[in-house]
């Protein structure tokens, strides 16, 4: 009985000892949330535009919100940008301290993301629990019905699970991601646009300007117009040739047969020229890519069948993309592929380029580049991209990449949702601002009118300038008449390489274009494979019954070189400063 | 000796020439990207260990490495233990069919691998064997099984059938013979069947980039996330690449002695 005694006493100490583990444990594993909460505002989280108090009630929100899903495993991709690296290097750890979800944010390039959607969509199985997927897509998710609209996860299963204060009306890019009936189909995370880039330093000096003046009979400036933009670019490659003892082009583009050229046009490149209807953020019924639809069924991107893909006006901006790039560009340029050219501006010897992304600029604003001063500003600057004589007031000029979060019903709602967590996350105002500081891809109005942006903005080139201006809505990503992306975009460079390498006249290749596009419309009528406004084909007709209705597609112009115009840009950063007073 | 210079002259100028890519590859691997977009240098002028450090400090990044090593060394062994006994029954029986099987058996080898992609992912994902190392070691049997079976065979035929028959007379037992007798013999043979089936699987990116998204993600598909919208990143891409030559070196470098004469494949 003595002997027995100590046994209980054991057992009751080991259990006093375990009790009081537990209890010292309990607010520990409780705190240890907020604890990096906590550490990582102070110091990853420092630059925001919330107060830290607002920050930590944000992120204190998600600890809550994630209890349900704690020590899950998911898993979320995206393409490679800086932004996205910022995201999968820093906040998927901080949303895995802070929520105990252990998240894997995968990088792959934007081809492969694509194909994995792709496969997940044909095949119904998960491969990854949401994607950033570019808002190009819009027309292709909301007519297959695989993606369950964000709306419908703010509203359903996800209304507990939404940031309160996830601020939708902050964000700059929610019409490029709902669909015509006014469903959110996904949530920008990251977006870009395509400008026109030039050396401002160059086109200060006078002895340039007054060369230019005498030859062409106006100022040297920002291109207003296509027709000014092809004079700069002879002034400078023909004319002017050499700066500083070095070779300088008045233009870069590229031309090699590759994917990455399908992108230099349906990245907007018509819209430019003004080859679709009026509309933002798209035109209707005729959008850039010369889709026509009607009460969102699309029809036919011939001009025959009512389309403009093969019009007048894309032929237009076929034609001046050869010819430049032939007449203007470096002569290994019409060799190279996106990735070769992007950085080429970056060695000095450019004088502008017509078509750029501003994903570019932390690459071009590098110390001891070129094109780089020694305080660190850049010599270059960004602007708004001149017009094609077809563009009109009302249309849109420009490509806008809109990276956005896609969840598919494929995906176990659970996984779903918590990843829905890890996107809100990434987009809330407590992270926002550093990473778009990071990236250099804003998505909020506060960010863009932030303090911090401000002081960011001589090193950017005109990046804020322009995020903040009016402007900005006419840069638009791919719309909704595009019924099929992956499908209808993997066309365009194989065509588009036969113009570049004069195999085809542009009017040949782009009629074989619109021919193919009408075919990959027909197999999806055909098919039947889309829940609404799949493609009903109109019956070919003479294209000058089209050529004669008014808007898009547009009858041929007798004169597509109007007179070049432009403007001085401090005059146009003015115009914009003005809009954004009043 | 005029001669002998000659040859020396032509060999060298040949190995120049086979060097010339891998050797532009290292020096890529030590340029900034500023560098190598900036113009033509023969070696790095700021030489930098960076585009090595984003690779190694990045758990991503050389977790691509390990489990690519990981499928690849599963792939050699089951590839090896199964078609040996395979090469061994079409080297020593005769059975009905057996010359139609051994031909048809490369029938897979002529079917480019994109033809299985959406296959297999259907059926590895409905057995959950998706995003696993041995779902892209037994896909990659598909294509080493049939090839080793096909190279051993040459070797084991090229042993004469009388070993077998004195072994057995000896009082070995048949698996005591074929390990300890049979194999040795064809060494060589296993060494080069080895390498072929390590360098398929090595460099398969379509089968080995379709069956995984996170967990088992082979380098190769890593190495594409150097290309992004704002350009591609050269000189990770240059180090990853040089990295990625590695494992092959050593593998060979370990079976240089027994591959020359197994290159022969079994002939002699």
């Amino acid at each position: 009985m003595f002997k027995n005694n100590n046994y209980p006493s054991a057992l009751l100490l080991s259990a006093a000892v375990g009790a009081a583990g537990v209890a010292v444990s309990f607010p520990a594993s409780a705190d240890q949330y907020s604890d990096a909460a906590e550490k990582w505002v102070n110091e990853s989280f420092k630059r925001s535009t919330l107060t830290k108090e607002e920050q930590l009630e944000e992120l204190a929100w998600f600890t809550k919100a994630a209890e349900q899903f704690r020590g899950m495993d998911i898993n979320v991709v995206s393409e490679t940008i800086a932004t996205h690296e910022y995201e999968a290097s820093t906040l998927a750890k901080a949303f895995t301290d802070i929520t105990g979800i252990n998240l894997t944010h995968t990088l792959i390039q934007e081809g492969d993301v694509i194909e994995k959607l792709q496969t997940q969509m044909q095949s119904g199985r998960n491969i990854y629990d949401a994607y950033v997927n570019d808002s190009d897509l819009i027309g292709t998710h909301f007519r297959y019905g695989k993606v369950v609209p964000v709306q419908s996860i703010m509203e359903g299963a996800g209304k507990d699970l939404t940031l309160p204060t996830l601020d939708l009306d902050d964000f700059i890019g929610l019409d490029f991601v709902t669909a015509p009936d006014g469903t959110l189909y996904q949530l920008p995370d990251q977006q870009f646009a395509n400008l026109y880039w030039f050396r401002a330093d160059w086109f200060e000096r006078d002895d340039l300007k007054s060369q230019f003046k005498e030859i062409y009979g106006y100022d040297l400036g920002v291109p207003v117009n296509w027709s000014a933009y092809e004079d700069i670019a002879e002034f400078f490659s023909v004319h002017v040739k050499e700066i500083d003892g070095k070779r300088v082009y008045g233009h870069m583009d590229y031309g090699k047969k590759d994917p990455s050229l399908g992108w230099r046009f349906t990245d907007a490149w018509f819209s430019m020229a003004g080859a679709g209807d009026k509309g933002l953020p798209n035109g209707l019924p005729v959008d850039e890519w010369g889709i026509r639809v009607e009460e969102c069924h699309p029809v036919g991107s011939s001009v025959s069948r009512g389309g403009a893909t093969n019009g007048p006006a894309a032929v237009y901006a076929t034609t001046k993309y050869v010819d430049w790039l032939e007449k203007y560009a470096p002569p290994e340029a019409p060799g190279m592929t996106f990735s070769e050219a992007g950085p080429v501006p970056a060695q000095g010897n450019v004088a502008q380029q017509i078509f750029w992304y501003t994903a570019f600029t932390a690459s071009m604003v590098k110390d001891g580049l070129p094109v780089v001063n020694e305080d660190g500003t850049p010599k270059w600057r960004m602007a708004p991209s001149p017009r094609g004589p077809y563009w009109e007031e009302g249309m849109k000029l420009g490509y806008q990449d809109v990276g956005s979060w896609t969840f598919f019903d494929s995906t176990p709602e659970k996984r779903r949702l918590a990843a829905w967590l890890y996107a809100q996350f990434t987009v809330s105002k407590t992270v926002s601002l550093e990473k778009t500081l990071a990236g250099l891809t804003p998505i909020r109005e506060s960010d863009i009118n932030s303090d911090e942006m401000t002081e960011a903005a001589p090193r950017l080139g005109g990046l804020v300038e322009f995020y903040r201006s009016p402007a900005r809505v006419q840069w638009s990503p791919t719309g909704t008449n595009v019924p099929d992306y992956p499908k209808l975009a993997q066309l365009w460079w194989q065509f588009i390489a036969q113009a570049a390498s004069g195999e085809a006249t542009p009017q040949e290749a782009l009629d074989g274009l619109a021919k193919a596009q009408d075919r990959v419309l027909e197999r999806l009528e055909r098919a039947n494979v889309m829940a609404t406004c799949g493609p009903k084909l109109n019956e070919p007709r003479d294209p000058q019954y089209w050529l004669d209705q008014p808007g898009s597609p547009k009858a041929k112009l007798d004169n597509e070189k109007p007179q070049g115009k432009t403007v001085p840009y401090q005059e146009l950063l003015k115009t914009w400063e003005d809009a954004r007073q009043s | 000796m005029e001669n002998s210079r000659g040859k020396n002259i032509g060999i060298t100028i040949f190995i120049v020439l086979l060097l010339t890519p891998i050797y532009w590859l290292l020096n890529m691997s030590f340029k900034t990207n500023q560098e190598i977009l900036g113009g033509l240098t023969l070696w790095p002028e700021n030489f930098t260990l960076h585009n090595y450090e984003v690779i190694f400090t990045d758990p991503s990044w050389y977790n691509g490495y390990i489990n690519s090593m990981i499928y690849v060394s599963m792939n050699v062994v089951i590839t090896l233990l199964v078609a040996l006994p395979a090469a061994y029954a079409f080297s020593r029986y005769k059975f009905l069919g057996d010359k139609h099987l051994f031909f048809w058996l490369l029938s897979n080898r002529m079917a480019p691998p994109a033809v299985f992609l959406l296959p297999f992912f259907q059926l590895y994902s409905s057995i959950g064997l998706f995003d696993t190392h041995i779902a892209v070691a037994l896909a990659h049997c598909l294509f080493n099984v049939p090839l080793a079976v096909w190279i051993l065979e040459g070797f084991m035929s090229g042993v004469p059938r009388e070993y077998d028959e004195m072994a057995y007379i000896d009082g070995y037992s048949f698996p005591k013979f074929f390990v300890k007798i049979f194999l040795p013999m064809i060494r060589s043979g296993i060494g080069v069947t080895a390498f072929f089936a390590f360098m398929f699987s090595w460099v398969e990116l379509l089968l080995a980039r379709t069956l995984t998204s996170v967990d088992a993600q082979p380098i190769a598909a890593i190495m594409t996330r150097t290309v992004g919208a704002s350009g591609i990143d050269w000189g990770v891409l240059a180090a990853a690449g040089s990295l990625t030559i590695i494992p092959g070196l050593l593998v060979i470098w370990f079976v240089r002695n027994h591959v020359a004469k197994g290159f022969a494949l079994g002939r002699v």
